[in-house]
């Protein structure tokens, strides 16, 4: 059985992985070094840049934006594009967690409920779109819809923790790094090896790749489609949790900027929008590239309007650049 | 045709029962007053609906509306001083411009629409906020925005501007070669390109469009208020969409219609007005039209109105070819 399915599947990848072979190897490279040669001018010229306690700082601010990239990316890497209903899920489940804890639900209990709640808009999302409705729209208004039931249900208001049981989760460290940081560090190992080992990793891939011969194969595009958003819900609701166990509350903006963010990592590490091509590693580095940015933007006294400028240029660079490097490998 | 104008027919319905339910269960709703807000509105997100309805039918999309709106709206409460018309041209023109360098882009680099317009989406809201200093910029004179301000019955000078360039798109897109050859490229690229349709012209002309229909509401309601802030209009997309289905356009590109997306725009505006007489807050909207683009969304799933099972469609007829 496992043999009938891989063998079309090496022979249909194998066109898409010849042409953008060059792309494949340069990327990781590219985006990696981009990350450290701004890392090295931000230590020569920012003083501030290298203490151990800025690293911390950069750390944290990537870990939550990275965690929900990793889930984009599986969504991006089964040529669905993007969610836009990320923040808000991430939001909702900020919310929830909070409202748990302070109903006095045990951690545990409050953490796999909200996980189960996300998991639970990722699948309503990811059925729609499985039925074949874009992603882009149906997010969209999934987003928004979020949006106004958790405004709704918590009538615009902040919810407090309530409870120190939270804690630790939030702004403990482990051999002096955040607890959110190892998080990160984990689940980009899982997604990795999910992504690139796995049956289902395979699958993602080949049907981003190539839809028509992922169906004419048997692959199960729908269920496909289902899962990656449910995975992108996850990693919101993850999210969600480690920052009200941060800050002890939820409220429902709490995430002004997280889609954009975790879409910037995505598209700024060079996974293809088109699907199929694209890495967990790509994912990370772009994350890593943008929190630097930010970072060093911040600790030079940029203005708001300003680091976004730029973070928008970056992404416009790298998106162009990445298309001109796959024309040129597939020509 | 016939079933064309059997499709305007059944949304024409969907918004009068919409209509009739409101002017029923609010004695304010169906007032001249009223009225003259919700058409100020429907010209609001009429325009940005038109403008993004026509990079669907282009079969692309423009997502970067809400910003592009920003800047505009900034630039013209920042030019205001040179009278009403020059600051909206000048606010308009820009936004051409912009939307017809992001086009050309789209096609040179053979990027995926959605992903260029997602970074512009990020970098022009960073322009709105350096052009405007990062706070609420003020129109020196508030007396320019007096002509828009105008009652006219149950319009306004805003409302019939747009009803107005409605008609002109509308024309445009049905009886120009240049709008015949978005339908073109949108409904079926591979046979356009084959029968010598450019994707350069049709591309650059539906997101030059976009941009300044959207800089056009930007720079008015922005103009009304005399006031502009780096902030506004982020929640512009979500209306523009939602009408832009519910009109009928396709997410599969090549079809849609002009006048079905005014009835969609004039459809929510119903209902955000029948929302907020009823003193619902600002995210029960959201709520509301959210939802409501869901159901659009599973009604043309169950219903296999053309254009249901688009994306995947879409997927397999373009392949690789425009996906880069």
């Amino acid at each position: 059985m496992s043999q009938a399915v891989e063998s079309p599947v090496g022979a249909a990848a194998a066109p898409t992985e010849e042409a953008g072979s060059r792309a494949h190897l340069v990327m990781p490279v590219v985006v990696g070094a981009a990350a450290l040669l701004l890392a090295l001018v931000g230590a020569v010229t920012t003083p501030a840049f290298v203490t151990g306690e800025n690293v911390l700082n950069i750390l944290r601010a990537a870990a939550l934006v990275g965690i929900v990239a990793l889930g984009m990316t599986f969504v991006t890497m089964s040529g669905n594009y993007f969610s836009l209903s990320v923040q808000q899920t991430a939001a909702f489940s900020a919310i929830g967690f909070a409202a748990a804890m302070s109903w006095g639900w045990p951690l545990p209990v409050a953490v796999l409920a909200v996980l189960a709640l996300a998991a639970l808009i990722g699948v309503l999302q990811g059925g729609i779109i499985a039925a074949g409705m874009n992603p882009i729209i149906t997010t969209l208004g999934a987003g928004a819809a979020l949006f106004g039931l958790a405004a709704t249900l918590t009538d615009n208001r902040t919810v407090r923790v309530g409870s120190t049981a939270a804690e630790f989760l939030g702004r403990g460290q482990i051999l002096g790094i955040p607890t959110q940081s190892w998080a990160f560090v984990l689940l980009t190992i899982v997604a990795a090896l999910v992504l690139a080992r796995t049956r289902f990793g395979r699958t993602v891939i080949l049907v981003g790749a190539n839809a028509p011969a992922a169906t004419a194969t048997g692959l199960n595009r729908a269920f496909v489609a289902l899962t990656v958003f449910t995975v992108s819900s996850l990693g919101a609701g993850i999210a969600g949790v480690f920052l009200a166990a941060q800050i002890g509350q939820g409220i429902v903006n709490q995430f002004e900027t997280l889609n954009i963010d975790a879409i910037a990592a995505v598209l700024v590490g060079g996974t293809a929008v088109s699907g199929g091509d694209g890495s967990v590693l790509r994912t990370a580095a772009g994350t890593l590239f943008i929190a630097i940015l930010t970072n060093l933007m911040l600790l030079r006294g940029y203005p708001f309007g300003l680091r976004i400028l730029l973070q928008g240029v970056a992404v416009i660079i790298g998106v162009v650049a990445y298309a001109l490097l796959r024309s040129r490998g597939r020509s | 045709m016939r079933r064309i104008s059997g499709q305007t027919l059944s949304r024409l319905g969907l918004a009068a029962i919409v209509f009739v339910l409101f002017a029923v269960s609010d004695p304010d709703f169906a007032t001249a007053s009223n009225l003259n807000t919700v058409l100020d509105g429907f010209a609001f997100a009429g325009l940005a609906a038109l403008g993004v309805g026509v990079t669907i039918i282009a079969g692309e999309f423009d997502l970067s509306i809400g910003s592009v709106a920003a800047v505009a709206g900034i630039i013209a409460v920042l030019a205001s001083g040179l009278g009403l018309v020059p600051a909206v041209l000048i606010a308009v023109a820009v936004s051409t411009v912009f939307g017809l360098l992001q086009g050309l882009a789209i096609v040179r680099f053979r990027i995926s629409s959605l992903v260029l317009t997602i970074g512009t989406l990020i970098a022009v809201r960073g322009i709105a906020y350096v052009l405007s200093g990062e706070t609420t910029v003020i129109a020196q004179d508030l007396s320019v925005a007096d002509a828009i301000k105008q009652r006219l019955w149950i319009f306004s000078p805003f409302s019939l501007t747009t009803i107005a360039l409605f008609v002109l798109v509308g024309a445009f897109l049905k009886y120009h070669r240049w709008g015949r050859e978005i339908f073109a490229v949108g409904g079926a690229r591979n046979e356009a390109q084959a029968a010598g349709v450019g994707l350069y012209r049709p591309i650059a002309v539906a997101f030059a469009l976009s941009a300044a229909t959207a800089g056009l509401a930007g720079s008015l309601v922005s103009l009304k208020s005399g006031s502009a802030t780096p902030i506004a209009f982020e929640g512009l997309l979500l209306p523009a969409v939602t009408a832009a289905l519910i009109g009928g356009t396709s997410l599969a590109g090549g079809t849609g219609s002009v006048v079905g997306i005014a009835i969609g725009a004039l459809t929510i505006r119903f209902i955000v007005s029948g929302l907020s007489l009823r003193g619902a807050p600002f995210y029960v909207e959201s709520l509301a039209m959210g939802t409501l683009l869901l159901l659009v969304l599973i009604f043309e799933l169950v219903f296999e109105l053309p254009g249901a099972r688009s994306f995947w469609a879409r997927r397999r007829a373009r392949g690789v070819v425009a996906e880069a």
